[in-house]
């Protein structure tokens, strides 16, 4: 829908001589377009956005689809986020103990300054970009299949909208199990830095879990993140599974979209909270 | 085919040539399949992917040192993941770098050590985030996007011409997207490296009132961070790329079943390449400390 907007765009502007110049366009042309590109689809998203929450308040009651896709969305990536977020919690206390060991002779702080970030950003923050590559991918794949095998047509010919059959469900799920996940990640995270600490660096557990950097600020910005990034990775997902055109190269095209959408989303609104969180609840 | 099935009169062969039904094996048919059953299923799924892939591993290592593989679908595939990358890897570190310094601004503030910020952002960008997020976003474009052109060439039967020609599809197709892989990611990490310390220097200029120069400084000045660091992540980078070339080429390859397979394999392996670059990042971290 996009490209297809493009055109008449480009036409009706440069008249004759941007025909001529359409095999090369200019850098100042390339960025233009981009820019434009991107400001329509951020408009898209946000009328998606809008038009779900509605959904969510005024749409047909189903509580079977939010279970399913709570199912889909939450159960089945458990072992996926379990097995990541392990070997995140081990990296992140292997790198912080040699960077620790290179200036301060004991490492006591390590456990607290990883729970702190942990808490703060790093669970919600990773655990998400891991969602928006799976959960993301798997909502535009299931999606753009519907699109490209005409049922969305058949959704909107039976006056049924597509956005309270399909997104509003996966949106309200994706809300409830994004948070859930994330607890889960840090507490395995945890526990896997916890058992590098004391395997490597002779850490005492006890002394390693340790929650006095913790404060409610942390908390509030951990969670915060968390329903943020809930809410943009169905919604970004499902765009771009509505916008999938052209067969099976069409799928695949609208699942790259998702991942990349969403991780540049996880990490944008990350940015955004963090700095908020920051200027809010001070150092 | 299924007008045709549904269009056959009910309790004909249906159910065998349907393959959709399960086919009773010994003893009663299990309507649910039990908690081990699916752990072992998927052990067995992901160790027979793993196989498959060093199988093709194996396949395009003896391409690759025999130099026999197709330069100029090098070249396209270099321009088409790496050249076309370059926003999202410049937008991907600049804000990485950013959100790293502020992450470590309360302990900065705390410790009232905004002389050390350069060499603790330094630090933690060098060695695991810039090349664990170029990583992560590579393989979210071109991971994927290998997966689903080859994906669509073995839908449409493509891959069968190619063979039926006399081509070789390893080395035509499978070699030099692997290599081209490896190359992007290598070369994107260094390009990620720079500009995430770009995004600190000036995310501690904005937020703590750090100068660049003092940033730089303690980057640069003390001997607490050295060369080794860098190349333990761009050693790192080169395990992310033969990760991704691997499992995104097999995926592809093994893709069945038209458009909604394309998007399964697409899923498939995404979720395995991010699983497969943490599982050995850590490794790669342990060994190269």
């Amino acid at each position: 829908m996009t490209t297809q907007e493009h055109e008449p765009l480009s036409m009706t502007g440069g008249g004759v001589e941007a025909s001529e110049e359409e095999p090369s366009p200019s850098l100042v042309e390339l960025i233009g377009a981009e820019v434009v590109g991107l400001v329509r689809v951020g408009f898209e998203l946000y009328s998606l956005f809008v038009r779900t929450l509605y959904y969510c308040v005024r749409g047909r009651r189903e509580p079977g689809a939010v279970m399913r896709q709570m199912f889909e969305i939450g159960n089945r990536s458990v072992f996926f986020l379990t097995v990541v977020m392990g070997f995140i919690g081990m990296i992140l206390v292997l790198q912080g103990g040699l960077q620790v060991k290179r200036i301060l002779p004991d490492f006591s702080r390590v456990g607290a300054t990883f729970l702190d970030m942990l808490v703060r950003d790093l669970a919600a923050s990773i655990g998400s970009l891991m969602l928006a590559t799976r959960v993301g991918a798997g909502i535009a794949a299931e999606i753009g299949s519907m699109v490209v095998t005409e049922q969305i047509d058949a959704l909107r010919m039976s006056a049924a909208d597509p956005i309270d059959y399909l997104i509003k469900p996966r949106f309200i799920a994706s809300l409830v199990m994004t948070t859930c996940l994330v607890v889960w990640s840090a507490a395995v995270a945890t526990l896997t830095g916890m058992l590098t600490a004391y395997v490597t660096f002779d850490v005492n557990p006890r002394t390693f879990f340790n929650l006095v950097m913790v404060n409610e600020g942390d908390l509030i910005t951990g969670l915060a993140k968390c329903l943020a990034y809930g809410a943009a990775i169905p919604i970004i997902a499902g765009h771009s599974g509505l916008m999938t055109h052209g067969g099976s190269e069409g799928v695949g095209w609208a699942t790259t979209r998702a991942v990349i959408n969403g991780s540049l989303a996880v990490i944008l609104l990350d940015l955004v909270i963090s700095t908020a969180g920051y200027l809010v609840f001070g150092p | 085919m299924t007008s045709a099935a549904s269009n056959a009169p009910a309790g004909t062969e249906r159910p065998a040539s349907q393959g959709r039904k399960r086919p009773p094996l010994h003893g009663p048919p299990p309507h649910e399949p039990g908690l081990l059953q699916e752990i072992g299923g998927g052990f067995l799924g992901i160790s027979s992917s793993l196989g498959a892939m060093g199988i093709l591993g194996y396949q395009i290592g003896r391409r690759l040192l025999s130099l026999d593989f197709d330069r100029g679908e090098l070249l396209k595939n270099l321009y088409k993941m790496g050249v076309k990358s370059v926003p999202i890897v410049i937008i991907t570190a600049l804000f990485t770098g950013a959100i790293v310094v502020i992450q470590a601004a309360p302990l900065v503030v705390q410790l009232g050590a905004h002389g050390l910020l350069g060499w603790g952002a330094g630090f933690s960008i060098l060695r695991e985030i810039a090349p664990l997020l170029t990583a992560l976003m590579i393989n979210g474009r071109v991971g994927a996007n290998n997966t689903a052109e080859l994906g669509t060439m073995v839908v449409t039967e493509q891959i069968d011409a190619l063979r039926v020609l006399a081509i070789d599809p390893v080395s035509f197709l499978i070699a030099p997207r692997f290599l081209a892989m490896v190359i992007t990611l290598f070369l994107s990490t260094i390009f990620a490296d720079a500009l995430a310390l770009l995004g600190a220097a000036y995310g501690g200029f904005a937020l703590l009132n750090v100068d660049p120069k003092t940033f730089y400084n303690s980057l640069t000045g003390s001997d607490l961070l050295g060369v080794a660091d860098v190349t333990s992540g761009l050693v790192k980078s080169i395990v992310f790329g033969a990760v991704m070339g691997l499992s995104s080429c097999q995926y592809g390859l093994d893709v069945k079943g038209g458009a909604p397979g394309v998007g399964r394999a697409v899923n498939a392996t995404v979720v395995a390449s991010a699983a497969g670059i943490f599982v050995l990042d850590y490794f790669v971290s342990f060994t190269l400390d």
